[in-house]
């Protein structure tokens, strides 16, 4: 048998490669195969990991559990949407329920456990985004002002408790508030403590998801106010314009987005948050996520996908008003 | 045949019809891709320890204090998987886990649930020989809670009971009674935003549903706990409700963790809290001898831990001799150590010294007397009692 020239078998090799090479270009720039290469992965993963999930739960909402073996019965039924709302759909919402939500006087308005749970949720979702915003939106506004290695430094301190576990920092506050926390002990030693509002409860919740969410706000209005063109707010004062109207009718319109994206990253997760109301509310805090966490440990499945249905329908809502103000692209951006 | 030789199926082959060096037949190959394969699977379910025989458990996670002993003793291997909730195991062998696992340890109340489902086999006497030592009462429960013709099938391992503790220091001794988390005036101390209670509605309900019956005069709120479950009615339902959601205001929180109770009642968030008295003997253990630990006049829920061997186990017979062995006096005694609670063997205590026969170890069986066991509600009023739960929670 002849020995091949090895110079050939390279030659060969590399017209096969380049043959290789040109076929998988060629098949690539079709525009239905970009797509799928490009698209497949991610629509993929969105489908299983997400959209199959959510129809799963969809269609459990929809059914009864057997408390005995915890089986789920898979007939058709609203039931689980009014035991959500008290007894009938078409009572609609705050009809009924034997929780009292707001007492002046003799009148009462009486709600379901679920009712409750998300008005509170929502209350305290919005809360924590204001006492973000508010707090974000100075710093943010220095930090797009300035340069250099301080604000650098910020940065890298606002982005510190990131490095932490969201357990850990949850659990720092445990021990800040309480009867005999370390606020309430401080301010017990200067004489004017210890003060409700430092113990456990919403107060303490709301402290604790505004510490977990604020690097959020910050960034995204950071990254948002870092594109504004501050000649115009030097020209509007120029104009006579007050700092008041300069904020007003300059700042905060150009920097519009990066608020509503700021304010949805921080309100999304806030009104299903679940670790941070569990042990810095003690077990008095109910808020949606608490309430369907021990739906699920009791395994009443139906009712917490009724429930988990009802909090996804209402943020999507809450983003769909969201958007009417600013498109997707220009979140995190001026 | 040829088609596999040549590497088109086996994967053995390179590819290019070239065998790269001894020929395999498709017999060999899948004989010893079986062998390799059942290798694999003993690995990952932990064969290797002891014998040849495997017994999975799922369980607390203090019973691998008895894991070497065990192995030693009856030349099994064991591969523990630890579990923090009873309704968890359920849920988990509902969905097939009882294929996986041979024994499971959930709390007794759900047992029942099990065997409804079908999935538990009744216990082995010949296997259980440790079973007619356990104090008479645990063996009542098991007639009352999970016999059916004539056939157990559980066998309570360990135990404990339900009261409430308080910090000495700044509540004054006084008559234990529930009072003390529902009545202001109970004791001469301002217990307003200083006490706690259980997270959970079997723990915390019973404690209304006690209470009412003592300051009602209504001995009817504790018949409904005296059965094979609990069966209060909607209107029992509603007034416990009631009571717990009057008593909001005074509490500090809701205390779903041991370990949250401990660290909690050591900073001094709260003085009064509703608790197991083995979280208390383990802070007396780590020397916080300010706190106290009582059982109410009014009576107290207890808890016992039930081993269960599943029906679809390929030997149940050894997995019963390892459930044998949980309540044998040498590994009874380390699993009390390791949770501070006592066994129902009441010859574990042997093995204990004097002080920790004290705080866990030997119980009188009067004592036992005192106690409910804590079960399921029933069936007809289970949402209503659920729903009853989250509006207090709401509230």
């Amino acid at each position: 048998m002849a020995t091949p020239n090895p110079d050939e078998i390279e030659d060969d090799a590399a017209r096969g490669a380049g043959t290789v090479r040109a076929r998988l270009v060629r098949t690539l720039s079709r525009p239905r195969t970009a797509l799928g290469v490009t698209m497949g992965p991610g629509t993929v993963w969105i489908a299983g990991l997400l959209v199959a999930p959510l129809v799963f739960m969809l269609a459990v909402s929809f059914t009864t559990t057997n408390l005995t073996d915890y089986n789920i019965i898979w007939e058709p039924t609203l039931a689980r949407f009014r035991e959500l709302l008290g007894g009938s759909v078409d009572a609609g919402l705050l009809d009924g329920g034997s929780v009292v939500l707001l007492e002046v006087g003799s009148f009462q308005l009486r709600a379901t456990a679920f009712e409750k749970a998300i008005l509170l949720s929502y209350a305290i979702a919005t809360v924590t985004t204001l006492l973000c915003l508010a707090l974000a939106f100075p710093l943010a506004y220095l930090l797009a002002r300035r340069s250099g290695p301080l604000v650098k430094a910020t940065i890298f301190l606002m982005l510190l408790p990131f490095f932490t576990m969201y357990l850990v920092r949850a659990y720092s506050w445990v021990l800040m508030f309480g009867s005999k926390g370390v606020i309430n002990s401080a301010l017990g030693a200067v004489g004017v403590g210890p003060l409700e509002v430092f113990n456990y409860g919403v107060p303490a919740t709301i402290v604790g998801l505004t510490h977990a969410y604020y690097p959020y706000m910050l960034l995204t209005l950071y990254a948002s106010m870092d594109g504004l063109d501050f000649s115009l707010v030097e020209a509007a004062r120029d104009l006579g314009a007050s700092r008041i109207d300069v904020i007003r009718d300059q700042i905060i319109p150009l920097t519009m987005p990066g608020i509503v994206g700021g304010s949805l990253f921080v309100f999304v997760p806030s009104v299903g948050a679940f670790i941070t109301p569990q042990i810095l509310g003690q077990g008095k805090v109910q808020m949606v996520g608490i309430l369907i966490e021990r739906w699920v440990y009791e395994s009443r499945l139906s009712l917490a996908s009724a429930g988990s249905m009802f909090v996804v329908v209402s943020i999507v809502a809450a983003m769909v008003l969201a958007f009417r103000y600013v498109e997707l692209d220009e979140l995190g951006g001026a | 045949m040829l088609q596999d030789d040549n590497g088109t199926g086996s994967g053995v082959s390179t590819g290019n019809g070239r065998s790269r060096g001894r020929r395999i037949d498709r017999r060999t190959y899948l004989a010893g891709a079986g062998a390799a394969g059942l290798a694999a699977a003993a690995g990952c379910t932990g064969n290797g320890g002891g014998g040849g025989t495997t017994i999975n458990i799922l369980t607390w996670e203090e019973f691998r204090e008895m894991e070497e002993n065990i192995e030693e003793t009856l030349d099994v291997s064991i591969n523990i998987e630890a579990s923090a909730s009873s309704s968890t195991m359920f849920q988990r062998w509902n969905q097939g886990a009882d294929e996986e696992f041979d024994v499971v340890v959930p709390n007794n109340n759900l047992v029942p649930r099990f065997l409804e489902s079908e999935l538990i086999a009744p216990v082995d006497t010949n296997a259980v020989t440790n079973y007619g030592g356990i104090y008479d009462k645990f063996q009542q429960f098991v007639d009352q809670q999970f016999t059916r013709d004539g056939n157990a099938y559980g066998v309570p391992i360990r135990w404990g009971w339900y009261g409430y503790s308080y910090d000495t220091r700044s509540v004054p001794e006084h008559d234990p009674s529930y009072q003390v988390v529902f009545e202001d005036d109970y004791v001469d101390a301002d217990l307003s935003g200083n006490i706690v209670m259980y997270d959970e509605a079997n723990k915390t309900m019973p404690v209304a549903a006690l209470y009412l019956a003592e300051a009602r005069d209504d001995p009817s709120y504790r018949e409904a706990l005296e059965g094979e479950e609990m069966t209060f009615s909607e209107e029992q339902i509603n007034e416990m409700q009631d009571l717990l959601v009057e008593q909001k205001s005074r509490l500090q929180g809701y205390i779903s963790k041991d370990p949250r109770f401990i660290s909690g009642f050591t900073q001094g968030n709260f003085l009064v809290g509703h608790s197991g008295r083995n979280e208390t003997i383990e802070m007396r253990t780590s020397g916080e001898d300010w706190v106290e630990f009582v059982v109410p006049q009014e009576g107290a829920m207890a808890w016992y831990e039930t081993a269960v061997v599943s029906a679809a186990s390929d030997d149940t017979e050894a997995a019963w001799e390892v459930v044998n062995e949980f309540i044998a006096p040498e590994n009874g005694a380390a699993l009390a150590r390791a949770g501070f609670s006592p066994s129902c063997n009441p010859d574990v205590a042997d093995q204990l010294t004097e002080e920790q026969n004290e705080l866990y170890g030997r119980i009188s069986p009067e004592r036992l007397e005192e106690f409910i066991p804590l079960k399921d509600i029933a069936d007809d009023v289970e949402r209503e009692y659920s729903n009853a739960w989250n509006n207090v929670k709401a509230a």
